[in-house]
């Protein structure tokens, strides 16, 4: 998990590293431009790691039949 | 003929086959009105006038040999650009793709030639489908054609397709549509547009955006044209693994009119009570008018839906980085800088979130599933808002205010997680003159029940013959 994931707001460090991680190499001035959408999009992943799912399995694809 | 470019598709196919015009009149009357108001709406990128004509002329020669003919023979329609056409330009929308010409046709593409259909061009859409705006800086912003006074947003990203199609430049369209793309433009620019079953029409040779999520569909002015688009369409192909191999019926014999004992269940909570008042009493006059034709109609509410939003976050967000990413670490400088930011903020995205992602997904499939366990359709609102002006940032919903973007896909993109199939459809307009939007959800693959209900409602109706005047 990046620190990303738990914290908030995230400082360039951790933009880089996780860009970096996804085999991104992005100036300071690329990573600060994004930041504010990163944030809000992180919470949204918080709020997604959140949900329930119990033994719901990954539904890749719908029945196609 | 007067007002050649307002008839249905099904209405220029009678025609056409009964000789009453020639197909090379059918083309060169929709050739003329792009001619004329295209500089405005900005709702074609390629206009293939020199193909169109050949093939009209062609198609009035078959006519006239007495050959057989298909269900759409000489009847035109416009693709939105991330259709494969052979010999023509293929750009996604997209400055990258500007100079892409494909060797071959996307399956729907020649399904829809082989039916007898006349390609008139190529039309604008958000670069590479992401983003519900319409807007595309490249090309220029498609313009919704029932505000002349003010730009207004289309809904995209099958813009062009919304605007040509409410605007009498096409007669119907193909769109796609991963979050919304096909319904959004549907009820901001007051047509119909139907999202299939996935799984139902063919994806071989579309650009995708995201694989699992993406859905190809007719935008029409009916439900009874899209019916018949959707005949030609669909079906399996082995060239798209997601494709079924269901039998595909003739959808335009499911329109019968009748709705009596169809049990609708109006959806609440997440849907209407976040309708502005306009597009909430839209949709709940819609369900009296259906009541009142002879259908059951109850309230339902669906538990998981409010966990959409961050899954279809993760799962687009996922496969499109999956898709641009070498580009976009060789040419982010080209791409829009709105839909750049959102493929970078995809980075952030990591695989426990998408699988995650795609476990909520078999929750809310599951919600929807029972929902219509005991109902054969669902309405709901299509967008919280009529069309935005292309300078609003923010808007006023029933449950407070929202940006703009969020508030688009609100209502459509649980139903691409959980693929069942959709139609939207006007049921109404706003004191201002935009047109609201509805839509009609169905059991997998059961898009004759869907249409049966949509074509029930516009015989009921008029919102769908109603015609922007344009300037």
């Amino acid at each position: 998990m990046l620190p990303a994931m738990t914290s908030h707001p995230i400082d360039l460090d951790t933009l880089r590293h996780g860009a970096r991680l996804a085999g991104f190499a992005w100036s300071d001035a690329e990573l600060e431009e994004i930041r504010p959408q990163v944030e809000i999009a992180l919470r949204l992943l918080r709020a997604l790691e959140a949900i329930p799912v119990g033994d719901t399995g990954p539904t890749t694809h719908y029945r196609t039949v | 003929m007067a007002d050649l470019f307002w008839a249905s598709m099904t209405e220029l196919a009678r025609l056409i086959a009964t000789k009453a015009v020639s197909p090379v009149e059918v083309v060169r009357v929709h050739l003329d009105r792009i001619a004329a108001h295209d500089k405005d709406l900005r709702s074609y990128i390629t206009i293939c006038a020199d193909g169109a004509l050949a093939a009209a002329r062609q198609a009035e020669a078959a006519l006239m040999a007495g050959r057989p003919l298909g269900p759409l023979h000489g009847v035109p329609y416009g693709l939105k650009d991330l259709y494969d056409t052979a010999g023509i330009a293929t750009t996604g929308g997209s400055k990258i793709l500007a100079d892409r010409v494909p060797s071959t046709d996307a399956t729907v593409t020649r399904r829809l030639a082989e039916a007898g259909a006349i390609l008139l061009g190529k039309l604008n859409m958000v670069e590479f489908a992401y983003g519900p705006e319409g807007l595309n800086p490249h090309y220029g912003h498609a313009r919704n054609p029932w505000d002349g006074a003010t730009h207004r947003l289309t809904g995209g990203s099958s813009s062009g397709s919304g605007a040509a199609v409410a605007a009498g430049l096409a007669p119907g369209a193909l769109g796609s549509d991963t979050g919304g793309s096909i319904r959004i433009p549907a009820s901001l620019c007051g047509i119909t547009g139907l999202k299939p079953t996935y799984g139902r029409v063919s994806r071989a040779g579309v650009l995708p955006l995201a694989w699992s999520m993406d859905h190809v569909g007719p935008m029409t002015r009916t439900a009874a044209d899209a019916a018949l688009m959707l005949t030609a369409m669909a079906g399996y192909d082995a060239a798209d693994a997601s494709s079924s191999v269901l039998p595909v019926p003739d959808y335009r014999v499911a329109l019968t009119g009748d709705v009596k004992g169809l049990r609708v269940g109006l959806l609440r909570g997440f849907f209407l009570d976040a309708a502005t008042p306009e597009v909430r009493s839209g949709v709940e006059a819609a369900a009296r008018a259906l009541a009142a034709a002879g259908a059951v109609v109850d309230e339902v509410s669906l538990a998981q839906i409010t966990n959409a939003a961050p899954a279809v976050l993760a799962i687009i967000g996922s496969e499109a980085l999956a898709y641009h990413a070498d580009t976009l670490r060789a040419r982010a400088a080209d791409y829009d800088p709105e839909v750049a930011r959102r493929l970078k903020v995809a980075a952030f995205i990591t695989g426990r979130h998408y699988v995650h992602a795609q476990q909520v997904r078999g929750l809310i499939r599951a919600d929807v599933d029972a929902a219509l366990a005991r109902r054969d359709v669902l309405l709901a609102p299509t967008t919280p808002m009529p069309a935005p002006a292309l300078d609003e940032r923010q808007v006023t919903l029933g449950d407070g205010p929202s940006p703009v973007r969020p508030a688009l896909i609100r209502f459509t993109q649980p139903f691409n997680l959980s693929g069942h199939p959709v139609c939207s459809l006007p049921c109404g307009f706003t004191a201002g003159g935009l047109p609201v939007g509805m839509q009609i959800v169905g059991r997998p693959f059961d898009e004759a029940t869907v249409l049966r209900a949509a074509d029930a409602f516009q015989r009921l109706t008029h919102f769908h013959a109603r015609r922007p005047v344009l300037g």
